[in-house]
């Protein structure tokens, strides 16, 4: 008895945080629906060039994750800009980009995607923050931002 | 005196139909035939049960194969033990390559255009500098290679989106 006590002790300690894991995972699939969708970002600089921008979008209500970014519409902006890794699988992501070159957008431009993972029946509410937009100079200049909810 | 002892006698006469109630042996012997078990091993057949259940447990007794078992257990026990460790750890998480948090925590220290805060127009001035004249100012050589190129513009803009200056 006293052979087969650890083993068994060891088996109970193997399986029960796995099926505990994934049971956990189960239920949160199951009882809240999951689904991915694009969060298309646009900044609209009027008659000036956008050459750089930074901003910050973190959920205000509801749940989500961050699993990715993409570049924007416009040439100049169509890399992947810049963001911190840690902001994956988070709810709160800075995103930033310049461009150095001539051909800079004007106007309303998208000049990002984010894909979400949304978790839940909830809508989320979005607080999409412009820290910063500069021409091409990098003087700053002023700009609106605004997002799109994809499908 | 005389009453005292005819007192206890009539205790005893009282006595005698309890001590009449034994069981005449042939009654006794005839209720244990009706309930006694019939089935009865003969005692060679139970010597060869005893003797089946010695060999088959035989080799757990001996002391060297018990320490060998318990030996084992204890391995295995060490190995979950290590493995809810590890799994406690949660190894996926990834805390990025040591040098970038290094260059990271530099590069806050840089603020470009010395406005007080590190955000993408100072990765943007950064690279303006580098493009137009190749500025070999070594003050601008934030992860420290010995040279100035992308890779210290791309330290500080990452520095600017780092989740570690804040909310909104």
């Amino acid at each position: 008895m006293t052979k087969i006590t650890p083993i068994i002790l060891a088996g109970i300690c193997l399986i029960v945080p796995v099926l505990a894991q994934q049971s956990e995972q189960d239920y949160s699939t199951a009882q809240s629906g999951v689904r991915f969708a694009p969060l298309h970002i646009y900044i609209d600089s009027g008659n000036s060039s956008l050459a750089a921008y930074q901003f910050e979008l973190k959920a205000a209500a509801g749940q989500i994750k961050i699993v990715g970014v993409e570049g924007g519409q416009h040439k100049a902006f169509k890399e992947a800009p810049y963001y911190d890794p840690a902001a994956l699988a988070n709810d709160r992501i800075i995103i930033a980009a310049f461009n150095t070159g001539r051909d800079l957008p004007t106007d309303r431009t998208r000049i990002a995607t984010i894909h979400l993972q949304i978790i839940g029946d909830t809508e989320p509410q979005y607080e999409l923050k412009l820290a910063v937009a500069a021409d091409s100079d990098a003087k700053e200049i002023p700009a609106e931002i605004t997002f799109e909810k994809g499908e | 005196m005389s009453k005292r002892k005819e007192h206890f006698d009539e205790d005893s006469a009282a006595r005698r139909p309890v001590e009449n109630l034994r069981i005449p042996s042939k009654l006794s012997a005839d209720l244990n035939a009706i309930f006694q078990p019939r089935v009865e091993v003969p005692p060679e057949v139970d010597r060869a049960v005893m003797d089946r259940v010695h060999k088959h447990f035989a080799p757990l007794q001996t002391g060297k194969d018990r320490r060998l078992r318990i030996h084992w257990a204890w391995r295995i026990a060490a190995a979950a033990a290590i493995i809810i460790f590890a799994f406690s750890l949660d190894l996926t998480k990834q805390t990025g390559p040591a040098t970038d948090r290094f260059s990271l925590s530099k590069a806050q220290a840089v603020d470009i255009d010395r406005n007080g805060r590190v955000d993408i127009l100072d990765a943007f001035k950064l690279a303006k500098k580098i493009e137009s004249a190749g500025n070999t100012e070594t003050k601008w050589d934030i992860n420290g290679d010995g040279l100035i190129d992308r890779s210290d513009v791309d330290v500080v803009a990452l520095a600017a989106v780092s989740l570690d200056k804040g909310v909104l």
